[in-house]
């Protein structure tokens, strides 16, 4: 692609939308060319569509001249999903973040893709209800970001990923005319053909630019009792989680950390309890007359598994009393805080977050496999992640001006994702492939002898994107 | 007041996780990023690297209310509010007639 393409997109594109949605300057074109991942990349400009109509006109004009086409949300992504890697044109859908329609009987909510996960939740609260997929970024994060990411979050273990709670998408084509189409159904039942919706969750904008989703709701559950409890021994609180999720109750949390992560994670905060060893927060939704039973419940199991200490809420309200939710907020903090540890208070840090997931059932190897991987390679991995669905989330933090360390780093990264086959599992459960798992993917396809499932993978992209204009680089 | 090289240090920590946007009472109302926290400590950094200041980055700087919510959920624990503080001095004791020449410059 060469430099005067991108010059005659933008003098075409300046004469078909207002001048105020296209962004030059290079200064700001930077805050556009960066992911939490450490990935940068360069791009040339930013447009901020406001309307279907908009990108419609962005894609036939990017087709027209072959220019590349990164789709962004907020950039909070980790796995280098949305980094313009080509020089090319960034699309950000933060203008474009409306509720468009909220039908309560129909428990849809038909939304732009730049509205951030929080604000729609604040929205739907008042009627009662809720949009489930709850990343740990969702006060950042995008509905159009979750979507093509396929995320997941804190509640995965009760009701999944974003594959679940999408039931349409009005999608845009990288194609002359810049086609739009309704893939899926506004009901959750729907039998129209192939399920292009699921193709397009989870695609990192390589297939079609989303410009508007109808979205599943679920009422907020009346009750959630809480228990955090904290073990000395790790494989103790593993054996707990393992009895709780065997005894016909789905979890609706249920999250765990390691105890030097827990360590880090409660300072600056405060607490009504002294928060050491390794932590097990765990959920469960149900009726106000059955919160007792509940309780009685969670406390028993715990206890039986050598528990040194339990606190448990009977509803939400008392949970954010008693700060039970304090320590897993503050995690992503806590993983910053181990760096500054070990580096020093001003050091630029980057903090590489693995997303593997596993059958449930075999949590308790791949945690110790885990931990012993961090000490073969000498680093400070720091182990939590939402345990109810089997995804763990190893971290490391490293100073990426030390060569040698990111080089182990890497090697670490590449072999967490190999336990993670080993145990039947998968590299990615809801950050995406990005740049940074696609030898992971390509180790996954041959590790299943699945192989031509790439090439299936590849086939579909030249369909939607014949000139490979969308995110190009990322996930194949 | 601190110095440069200690202001770069202080932005220079930034992660770029963003959490930092979802509590900021002005990123909604700009026409983009660098309305918002994460945006403006990472405009703060280009300033002291490039010593070159837009229009736009200027707008970006200025607009903050200085109201500290940022800091209060930064994982990186940045004082960003000092920051943008520190940096708005730093602008106005730059030699303005220079920085008025680059904003030009770049304008044209």
């Amino acid at each position: 692609m060469n430099e005067g393409n991108i010059k005659n997109f933008i003098n075409e594109l300046e004469s078909s939308i207002n001048s105020n949605k296209i962004l030059m300057d290079d200064i700001i074109l930077k805050l556009y060319s960066r992911e939490p991942s450490g990935i940068e990349g360069k791009a040339k400009t930013v447009v901020f569509p406001e309307n279907n109509d908009d990108v419609s006109k962005i894609l036939s004009l990017a087709y027209k001249y072959e220019v590349p086409i990164y789709a962004q949300g907020s950039s909070s992504s980790l796995s280098g999903n949305a980094a313009p890697l080509k020089e090319g044109v960034i699309v950000s859908f933060e203008r474009m973040n409306k509720i468009k329609e909220l039908n309560i009987t129909d428990s849809i909510a038909i939304v732009e893709p730049g509205i951030r996960i929080d604000e729609l939740n604040i929205n739907l609260e008042k009627s009662g209800y809720m949009f489930p997929i709850d990343p740990a970024s969702q006060s950042v994060a995008t509905i159009g970001g979750a979507i093509n990411n396929g995320a997941g979050g804190l509640k995965g273990a009760k009701y999944g990923t974003m594959k679940d709670w999408v039931n349409g998408l009005q999608i845009v084509l990288a194609d002359e005319n810049g086609t739009t189409l309704f893939v899926g159904c506004k009901t959750v039942k729907c039998r129209k053909g192939y399920d292009l919706t699921r193709l397009i969750i989870g695609s990192e904008g390589t297939l079609a630019l989303v410009t508007e989703a109808v979205l599943r709701l679920t009422p907020i559950p009346e009750s959630i009792v809480t228990s955090l409890a904290l073990f000395n021994d790790l494989s103790d609180l593993l054996n707990a989680f393992i009895e709780i999720k065997s005894s016909g109750i789905q979890p609706y949390i249920a999250e765990f950390m390691d105890s030097k992560t827990v360590e880090m994670a409660s300072k600056g905060i405060e607490l009504n309890f002294t928060p050491e060893g390794n932590m097990l927060l765990i959920s469960i939704d149900t009726t106000k007359e059955s919160t007792d039973k509940i309780k009685k419940f969670l406390e028993n199991k715990l206890s039986k598994h050598n528990a040194n200490k339990i606190i448990t809420s009977l509803n939400q309200e008392e949970a954010e009393e008693m700060g039970l939710f304090k320590i897993r907020r503050n995690l992503f903090a806590a993983q910053v805080s181990m760096g500054q540890v070990i580096y020093g208070a001003n050091k630029k840090l980057q903090v590489f977050i693995e997303d593997i997931v596993v059958p449930p059932s075999k949590i308790i190897e791949a945690v110790n496999k885990v931990r012993d991987l961090g000490i073969k390679y000498g680093l400070q991995v720091s182990i939590g992640g939402h345990i109810g669905d089997g995804n763990i989330h190893p971290s490391v933090v490293y100073d990426p001006t030390d060569e040698s360390t990111k080089d182990k780093v890497i090697k670490w990264y590449n072999e967490v994702m190999r336990i993670a086959l080993e145990l039947n599992g998968s590299i990615s459960a809801e950050h995406g492939i990005g740049i940074l798992k696609k030898e992971g993917l390509v180790m996954e396809m041959n590790y299943y002898n699945s192989s031509k499932e790439l090439s299936i993978m590849r086939s579909i992209k030249s369909i939607f994107d014949p000139k490979g204009i969308l995110n190009p680089g990322k996930v194949l | 007041m601190i110095n440069d090289i200690m202001l770069f240090d202080e932005v220079n920590r930034c992660m770029y996780c963003g959490f930092c946007e979802s509590v900021c009472p002005t990123i909604s109302l700009g026409p983009h990023r660098g309305y918002g926290p994460r945006g403006r400590v990472n405009l703060i950094k280009e300033i002291l690297k490039n010593n070159t200041i837009t229009e736009e980055v200027l707008s970006s700087i200025y607009s903050c209310l200085l109201c500290n919510a940022c800091n209060l959920v930064c994982p990186a624990k940045i004082d960003i509010g000092r920051a943008v503080r520190e940096v708005r001095a730093i602008i106005n004791n730059y030699n303005k007639q220079s920085i008025k020449k680059k904003i030009i410059i770049r304008e044209r």
